[in-house]
């Protein structure tokens, strides 16, 4: 319904809309009168009571916040509270004294164990003690045990400082011998936590150990000192015997136990004194200055001989506490057995010497019988050659001016009689050569062929004559050796083969292996034995033939040592009954190296080695001396001679000159050996260069130049080494 | 704790409740002995208007000698069943959870506001001091009807309670509207109201129920004597014609059926009051419950269903604990609502189902403000609620 009552006139409603305007109009200006008041107390109310609804909406919601963040403060709380309960049910467990200080270092809690022992400390701490206050009162506790000449002033100041250090345990001794370890650990937000852990058991239980094993090892270190051989004694810092075993007893007659312990080291060497003989640079004067002197004895080793019949070596040495102890040793069994056998040692050189001396005598007897008897073959056999060669040459001539068969059979059977004396006496010569160790090897390369295809002409009709079948293969090798020698070798072994042989044929041929030709003697004989595999060598030994057939056993023997000083190993396989196999091994020389070798000799010939180079050769052979001599000057070197080492030293003291090369033999009679010679030589002049010439190949002589450093020339003496060594020199 | 009567299948009682027909023998003695079972720290008596009243206090302040007795005339007793007639409904609040201190205020048209508001701040300080244990508590105001002070009344009282609720009920006069009178102690007096401040250990809960729902039909007053509570004319028309008008009566037939369900409210803001039409006087002016004033503007309201409502809103006291009792102060408006819309016994049922107890009212006061139509009460909560 409207305001306005549409039945009412145009005029009426407006008069009644102006009414109704100024009525509301008189109410918004509150122009009414007091009559109003109710009303409008009821509308400032209603008005009121809108906003105070708002308001107490607000409030609740605020109360409701309140309420619940209460609630919440009130559950943190009871957790707070839970948690404190835990936290202190939780230390009231540990075993330990637990005390907790906040990072300002005041107490925030302990458990009932704290201080538990420190009876007159925990009515003092109290929660907010600062730790300072705590470390006080433990100072001050009457069952803190200080240690002696400690204040509880100066105690706290370590203990504080202690507090400043990261890590923090140390052990604290309290009355009637209860002991804490006391640990501190840091929280993390700087608070500190100290642990007190009763370790009073702990330690009691250690200290009996301790002293159970302190006595136990007294008695051991007494049981083993009284087990030693030796005696003992030990003084104290202030020089005072404190300790010695059974032995010392015995050695020093010190007085009973009780009496001698705490005597003083002076005393005792003054009693002694007078029965002592101090070995020589020590004497008793020197022993009390070093015990007199308070530290840092350097150890003193001397004897002393006790009443001139007992000899004590004395060792004495500082002790860590700076005592020291001193050793005796009886050392006089030592020193008689020593006498004894200074003086039996010397009766033995004497003896030594003696023998020496008739050794010598008859070495050099048959020294020179030796060489007598070289001397006598060489000259008999070479004085026997002229009348053989005058014998044949008569024969020749008988044979022609007769004309009997029978006559001429004679003659010829003369003639091969004396061509066989002659061979004989050959090879007789050649082994007294070879035995006197004259022979001069000419190595050099050698073709294989060269030395084989004579002899197959030439013993080819040997072998047919006693209806064997000789093969020699032929060889392309080049090898290196005396070509004299290897045919000779060859031809005696072939020979010797042939001779051994009946049946059958003899076979020779050469093998590579590796760097070495092995030349073999292959027969179908009657073998050799085992057991007389060793003698075949031998000179004049000959094995089941008859003379007629035989020469005189003399082609073995020359092979054997024509190989040994060839350094070309000889070898012997046999079976009695099939036959026999003779080899030996000769080096190699490659067809290009020979080539080259050859140009490089040239050239070395003509220019490498300097012009009038010094050579100082010490050599006691005189033939090899001349052969290294002429060898050596065809090169336009000097060469100084000695025949020995002191010859050698006393020719360059002389001469005043240093050589440029040394070549110098090792084997030089009874005086200085080459390496011996080398050294003082070396030791005078300095490094010179040197080649060592020896036949010997043994293992000890080339490790004794390897040690000194020198390199060996064996003999023979290859004539391209040595060439090669003063090449090197003059450079 | 003593159990109320029929109290199976209840919540246990807070108060004890009794009502007896004004008509009986002796009828304050029967009360008595319905409510007087323990001591009590207050006793309220709800007198229907039929009922000798002087003699009925009279008979009270003997059967209850040494216990506040506060009482006043009714139109219309709420009681054990509902609404009924021609009853005396007794309450008895038990000393051991109740306190309270009852002022009687006389002389309300010449009463000096700042005395009272003194006297009622000293003596709720006073209680509060001497019964720490008693937390919760309302105050409860009963006030001659017909005295037209009332809005002035609580506007005056309720911030000297502070933080106490106020609810209260103008006492009435069955449908008559010529007497209505309160009593304290004794003392029976008109032109008067009664304040009981109430302390309890129990939890309390003061409501206002209130079904209206403004419409667009609106009016303005353009002449009123608001002394007197009369609007002389409306919207520059005599005022129970343009009424008529506006509800689409005739204004010949206005009664107390027609104010009931086409009640009129002034609104601030979000909130609507009722001002509530007593009756039409001879001069084709209405007479209201409460205040008024030139230039106010009236909006017609619409009820909503009362008893769906009201079931509503008492179920929603309920949420998180039953009341064990309710005090209710109820418009007679609503009463006549009821009983023109045939929801009279419905009603009574959801009154009774809540032990619901109290008087139909000229009208009611719900904190600073004097109200109608509507129904205020306190709850009282004998448990401990359950959040």
């Amino acid at each position: 319904m409207s305001l306005i009552n549409p039945s009412d006139t145009i005029e009426r409603q407006n008069a009644k809309l102006l009414q109704i305007a100024q009525a509301l109009m008189r109410k918004v200006e509150q122009k009414n009168d007091q009559s109003g008041i109710s009303y409008a107390q009821f509308e400032r109310a209603a008005l009121l009571e809108v906003q105070v609804r708002e308001r107490t909406i607000d409030l609740e919601r605020t109360l409701d916040l309140l309420q619940e963040s209460n609630a919440q403060l009130e559950a943190a709380n009871r957790e707070t509270a839970t948690a404190q309960d835990n936290l202190s049910e939780a230390i009231e467990t540990i075993n330990e004294g637990f005390a907790l200080f906040d990072k300002d270092d005041r107490l925030v809690l302990t458990n009932s164990r704290f201080c538990r022992y420190l009876r007159d400390v925990p009515d003092k701490l109290h929660e907010g003690m600062p730790f300072e206050d705590y470390v006080t009162a433990v100072s001050q506790s009457r069952y803190l045990a200080l240690p002696h000449g400690v204040t509880p002033k100066s105690w706290s100041d370590i203990r504080y400082d202690r507090h400043r250090e990261d890590y923090v345990v140390f052990n604290v001794s309290l009355s009637q011998d209860r002991w804490l370890q006391v640990s501190e650990h840091r929280t993390a937000n700087g608070g500190t936590v100290i642990l007190q852990t009763d370790v009073t058991e702990i330690i009691r239980l250690e200290r009996q150990e301790r002293d159970r094993m302190r006595d136990q090892q007294a008695q051991i270190l007494q049981a083993t000192l009284d087990h030693l051989d030796q005696g003992v004694c030990i003084f104290n810092h202030e020089r005072n015997l404190v300790g010695w075993n059974k032995r010392m007893d015995r050695l020093l007659e010190l007085p009973p136990q009780h009496s001698a312990k705490g005597l003083s080291f002076l005393a005792l060497l003054d009693g002694l004194e007078s029965e002592l003989d101090f070995s020589v640079g020590f004497d008793a004067e020197m022993l009390r200055r070093w015990a007199n002197q308070g530290a840092g004895r350097s150890p003193i080793n001397f004897e002393v001989t006790r009443s001139g019949n007992r000899f004590l070596s004395v060792f004495g040495q500082e002790m860590p506490d700076r005592g020291f102890v001193i050793s005796f040793t009886d050392v006089t069994a030592e020193r008689e057995s020593a006498r004894a056998l200074a003086d039996m040692n010397e009766r033995l050189e004497r003896r030594v010497q003696y023998r020496t001396q008739e050794l010598g005598i008859a070495l050099s007897e048959a020294r020179r019988a030796n060489a007598s008897k070289s001397r006598f073959v060489a000259a008999a056999s070479h004085d026997l050659l002229q009348p053989l060669s005058a014998a044949k040459l008569f024969v020749s001539s008988l044979a022609e001016q007769l004309d009997g068969p029978d006559l001429r059979q004679i003659v010829d059977k003369a003639e091969s009689a004396l061509s066989s004396v002659e061979d004989i006496i050959e090879a007789l010569l050649d082994i007294s050569k070879l035995d006197a160790n004259h022979a001069v090897f000419d190595v050099k390369p050698v073709r294989m062929s060269a030395i084989l295809r004579p002899l197959r002409d030439e013993l080819t009709p040997v072998a047919l004559s006693k209806g064997l079948d000789l093969r020699i293969r032929d060889c392309p090798l080049t090898v290196h050796s005396d070509p004299g020698f290897l045919r000779r070798i060859v031809q005696n072994l072939v020979t010797n083969a042939i001779r051994y042989t009946d049946s059958g044929g003899v076979l020779v041929g050469v093998r590579r292996i590796g760097d070495r030709a092995r030349v073999e003697v292959w027969d179908t004989g009657c073998g050799i034995a085992a057991a007389d595999q060793e003698i075949v060598f031998q000179e004049f030994k000959r094995l089941g033939k008859t003379t007629s057939q035989a020469g005189l056993g003399l082609g073995l023997a020359i092979v054997e040592r024509a190989c040994k000083s060839l350094d070309h190993p000889l070898r012997l396989r046999s079976e009695p009954g099939k036959g026999s196999c003779f080899s030996f091994d000769v080096p190699i020389r490659q067809a290009h190296e020979v080539a080259s070798k050859a140009a490089g000799r040239a050239a070395a010939d003509g220019t490498a080695i300097k012009k009038g180079l010094v050579v100082l050769l010490v050599e006691n052979d005189p033939q090899l001396a001349n052969a290294l001599i002429m060898m050596i000057e065809s090169w336009e070197a000097h060469v100084i001679h000695a025949a020995n080492g002191e010859d050698a030293l006393q020719l360059l003291s002389d001469i005043q000159l240093t050589p440029d090369a040394l070549v110098l033999d090792y084997q030089l009679g009874q005086g200085l050996s080459g390496i011996e010679l080398l050294h003082r030589i070396r030791g005078d002049l300095g490094n010179v260069p040197v080649r060592l010439i020896s036949a010997d190949r043994g293992a000890d002589l080339r490790q004794a130049c390897n040690d000194a450093g020198i390199t060996l020339l064996t003999k023979p003496i290859d004539r391209e080494k040595l060439h090669r060594f003063l090449a090197d020199v003059g450079r | 704790m003593p159990l109320g009567a029929g109290a199976v299948g209840t919540p246990v009682s807070a108060l004890r409740r009794g009502q007896v027909a004004h008509t009986a023998e002796n009828p304050i003695e029967d009360l008595k002995a319905q409510i007087a079972t323990e001591p009590l720290a207050l006793v309220a008596l709800f007198v229907s208007a039929e009922a000798d009243f002087d003699k009925t206090i009279a008979e009270a302040q003997e059967q209850f000698a040494g216990t506040d007795v506060v009482a006043c005339t009714t139109a219309g007793e709420i009681g054990m069943s509902g609404y009924e007639n021609g009853l005396i409904v007794g309450i008895g609040f038990p000393a051991a959870h109740f306190v309270s201190t009852s002022i009687l205020i006389e002389d309300l048209k010449n009463e000096s506001s700042q005395v009272l508001v003194d006297r009622i701040a000293l003596s709720q300080v006073a209680m509060r001091d001497a019964n720490p244990r008693m937390q919760q508590g309302f105050a409860f105001l009963v006030v001659d009807g017909l005295s037209l002070r009332e809005d002035t009344l609580t506007a005056a009282i309720a911030p000297a309670l502070r933080d106490l609720p106020l609810f209260g009920g103008s006492a009435g006069d069955g449908t008559t509207f010529e007497r209505t009178l309160v009593s304290l102690n004794g003392r029976v007096r008109n032109d008067a109201a009664v304040l009981t401040l109430v302390l309890t250990d129990y939890r309390t809960r003061v409501f206002s129920i209130d079904h209206l729902v403004p419409t667009d039909a609106q009016m303005v007053v353009t002449e009123a004597d608001p002394a007197r509570r009369i609007v002389k004319s409306i919207n520059a028309e005599p005022a129970a014609r343009e009424y008529a008008r506006i509800v689409g009566k005739d204004p010949e037939q206005l009664d107390q059926f027609t104010f009931a369900s086409h009640p009129v409210v002034v609104r601030f803001g979000g909130t609507h009051h009722v001002r509530a039409i007593q009756q039409v006087n001879d001069n084709g002016e209405l007479v209201f419950f409460s205040a008024i004033d030139e230039g106010m503007v009236l909006t017609v309201a619409r009820p909503d269903n009362m008893a769906a409502h009201l079931e509503r809103k008492l179920q929603d006291l309920g949420r998180g604990g039953r009341p064990a009792d309710i005090l209710g102060c109820d418009c007679i408006l609503r009463r006549i609502e009821a009983e023109q819309t045939q929801l009279t016994h419905r009603i009574s049922q959801i009154l009774r189902d809540h032990r619901v107890t109290g008087f139909s009212t000229y009208g009611e006061q719900i904190g600073t403000l004097h109200v109608n139509h509507t129904m205020t009460g306190v709850a009282i909560y004998a448990d401990e609620p359950e959040d």
